[in-house]
């Protein structure tokens, strides 16, 4: 049985040390980190500090030292992405934290992902996301895109505050087969509706499948937009993603 | 670059998946009662203004929370109905507007 002084890293040793809580959890964690290499301890390290540039350069660095695509991701970001989910669970951090936390390992994520398309696995699909004009708040989408990513599709992240011509600009640049929308003031949401309207004008309407959601936004809402499906939260948005993409093929 | 077999990579997807959704469900509960944008300082991590954020302790520096997370704030946002009413006629304002400009636009193409 391996013990903590067995991992390397320090960092990690303080947080199986401090944060864990529960024995099986402490006992399988020691045993993972024990076990694996110190360049993967690292990688697993930055992604629970939510570092995404320092993620970048490690997962580069091992894969360039030949270090195999499914070790970096299970001993480095699967690994520390388990840190996290407990301590989001037991409160020691939140959701900006966590999503911090997705951010790195999309970082590490942007170089396995050529191997995981050269060994055929392809994105379900290509997804457009931003929150519409006036409006700033990203939290939501954020988590949608987290979900998203994690289950296999390509996003792009239009930011917030986004633009009609913005979206229009985004969908002839990037092919994309859905578009998602978000807005979480009842005073911003009819801008999605402005922008499916500005979206017909552009002649762009068809090339896309428009899912919308947000606090205030109902299916009501969504049907009387013309949107093509509206998801209640980040797992539905998931969801419906899914049956979107599976029209579209 | 060595290829992969793709079952062994649908499997770590499922994993991610997974702990993602577990990530997302716990998010919807604590958000009830936490605001979303507060981060484990207590500090405020959003880019816009809130009536909970308290003056910084220097200068562009992040606003501390003062929400006392005692109620869900997202049931506030969603029992305004005469704002809900503006939006529902102001959708409809725009959809009918575009109907309307496009049918003119098609009728001067035809004349």
């Amino acid at each position: 049985m391996a013990e903590l002084s067995d991992i390397e890293n320090e960092f990690i040793r303080q947080e199986i040390e401090e944060y864990l809580e529960r024995p099986e959890e402490i006992e399988r964690n020691i045993e993972l980190f024990a076990r694996v290499r110190p360049a993967m301890q690292a990688i697993a390290a930055a992604l629970i500090e939510g570092e995404d540039g320092e993620v970048d350069r490690l997962t580069q660095q091992a894969l360039e030292d030949g270090v195999e695509a499914l070790e970096v991701m299970d001993d480095g970001l699967i690994a520390g992405m388990g840190i996290v989910g407990i301590k989001f669970r037991e409160a020691m951090i939140f959701v900006p934290e966590v999503l911090a936390c997705a951010r790195a390992m999309k970082a590490g994520m942007k170089y396995i992902e050529p191997i995981l398309s050269e060994s055929g696995v392809k994105p379900i699909a290509k997804v457009l996301m931003g929150t519409v004009k006036g409006d700033l708040h990203d939290i939501g989408k954020n988590l949608c895109i987290m979900m998203l990513r994690g289950s296999g599709f390509e996003v792009v992240d239009l930011g917030v505050d986004t633009s009609e011509d913005e979206f229009i600009d985004a969908i002839e640049e990037h092919k994309a087969t859905i578009l998602g929308m978000s807005a979480l003031l009842t005073t911003t949401m009819p801008n999605m509706g402005k922008t499916i309207e500005a979206l017909i004008d552009a002649d762009v309407r068809d090339d896309v499948w428009v899912m919308v959601g947000g606090a205030p936004v109902t299916q009501e809402f969504a049907d009387d937009m013309g949107a093509d499906g509206y998801g209640k939260d980040a797992l539905s948005c998931v969801s419906l993603a899914k049956k979107l993409a599976a029209q579209a093929l | 670059m060595s290829k992969i077999d793709p079952k062994e990579i649908q499997k770590r997807m499922a994993r991610i998946s997974e702990m993602f959704s577990e990530m997302v469900s716990h998010a919807e509960t604590v958000s009830q009662t936490r605001c979303p944008y507060r981060d484990r300082h207590d500090l405020c991590t959003a880019e816009f203004r809130c009536r909970n954020q308290k003056p910084p302790a220097a200068e562009g520096e992040r606003h501390p929370c003062g929400h006392d997370g005692v109620f869900d704030y997202r049931s506030a946002w969603e029992s305004q109905p005469l704002a809900h009413g503006r939006a529902k006629k102001k959708v409809r304002e725009i959809r009918e507007g575009a109907a309307q400009r496009r049918s003119e636009s098609r009728r001067k193409k035809a004349d």
